[in-house]
């Protein structure tokens, strides 16, 4: 058991580390934002899962298991919610990306409005 | 003033309640058959209240939609479909991020969607932002087609069908299934 | 059994949460700077997590639990004030 928990913390590291590595590589804002979702699904997941086993387990504690499966199902509905809202509010307030994107369709529909 | 809806305070309300008897704790005291009775009726009062004041900025239409079931297909969305998108994309992500060269080739598209109601499109919206790779910028509907911005990492294509199945998957359908 | 190697993850999670201050103090735009803000909540929150199971005491978790319910207002809020409707 304590095996299987060292291996879900670790993975959730491991994928906390590659959104980190993306956020301070990658070249635009909105690609940043990709890296920042990676953080958020995967880094939490493992971590969640491994802390419920833990607390089940080996704590015998019925309140911290279920105050962390809240803090997990709290992440995942709140973060696609303030990602989405960042990006849209970014974008409307003149954040570009320094190379071109390959397509742009949502800039054209909105010059087309104005 | 909107008039208030029975059903959708009730719904906010119980929906509270549940999250109080979580987050104190007092459902396990419960189960072990000796419940604080200030703590519940303190919980009863708040989420009455929270019910009165908000429950019409939640529920529009259907308050007791999901019971049944659609609550099933939710858990098997939720725990086998979700999952495995959410790994596939998340691996694809990490490799990009961590590779020498950093192939990224970012885009915004534009994709049609077939989903009538609004929980749906936003369960869909937000599935797509929390899949790495993809967020949802905007939706807009056109001449009675719902369509969603979506900037994309790797753009592979510019066709709007083509994008929306390699973008949406099994995703669209499982959404339709649920809350239409 | 207390097992240590949860307080080394939780070292590792805060050492990453410092490395995305470069991103907070270099980032060129606002978008940037929100978005570096975030995850700093998030990964110090996993911190926050691994040393409450480390420790055995459940105050940690209500502090995460707040912190985590500020930083999504906080971010939603920036996020307001850039597309100009506060």
């Amino acid at each position: 058991m304590r095996f299987i928990i060292d291996i879900l913390v670790a993975f959730s590291v491991f994928f906390a580390f590659a959104g980190m590595v993306g956020m301070i590589r990658m070249p635009d804002a909105f690609c940043r934002m990709q890296s920042s979702t990676n953080i958020a699904t995967f880094g939490v997941l493992g971590v969640i899962v491994g802390g419920i086993l833990y607390a089940a387990f080996y704590l015998h504690d019925g309140g911290m298991t279920i105050k962390i499966a809240l803090l997990g199902i709290f992440y995942i509905i709140t973060n696609p919610i303030a990602s989405h809202a960042i990006a849209r509010g970014a974008y409307k307030h003149g954040v570009r990306p320094e190379k071109k994107m390959v397509v742009d369709k949502y800039g054209e529909d909105l010059v087309e409005e104005e | 003033m909107k008039k208030i809806k029975i059903s959708a305070v009730l719904s906010t309300a119980i929906l509270c309640f549940i999250f109080w008897l979580l987050i104190t704790g007092q459902i396990i005291s419960i189960f072990r058959g000796r419940p604080s009775t200030q703590v519940l009726i303190a919980g009863v009062l708040v989420s009455a209240a929270v019910g009165f004041f908000s429950g019409r900025f939640f529920i529009h239409k259907k308050a007791f939609h999901l019971l049944g079931a659609r609550f099933i297909y939710l858990l098997q969305y939720c725990f086998y479909i979700f999952p495995q998108e959410l790994w596939k994309a998340n691996v694809d992500v990490a490799l990009r991020a961590l590779s020498k060269d950093l192939p990224v080739n970012p885009g915004i598209v534009k994709v049609p969607s077939n989903l009538r109601t609004d929980y749906g499109q936003a369960m869909l919206a937000d599935s797509i932002t929390l899949t790495p790779g993809t967020i949802t910028m905007d939706i807009v509907e056109e001449e009675g087609q719902v369509y969603y911005y979506i900037h994309w990492i790797n753009v592979e294509t510019e066709d709007p069908v083509e994008a929306g199945e390699m973008i949406k998957g099994t995703l669209e359908a499982w959404s339709g299934r649920i809350w239409e | 059994m207390k097992m240590a190697e949860l307080c080394f993850f939780a070292i590792c999670f805060v050492v990453m949460a410092l490395c995305l201050l470069i991103r907070f103090i270099l980032g060129p735009s606002v978008a940037d700077r929100a978005v570096a803000a975030d995850s700093i909540d998030i990964l110090s929150d996993m911190a926050l997590i691994l040393f409450a199971l480390y420790s055995g005491r459940s105050v940690f978790l209500d502090i995460a639990l707040i912190t985590a319910l500020l930083g999504f207002i906080g971010s939603t809020i920036v996020a307001r004030y850039l597309e100009g409707r506060l």
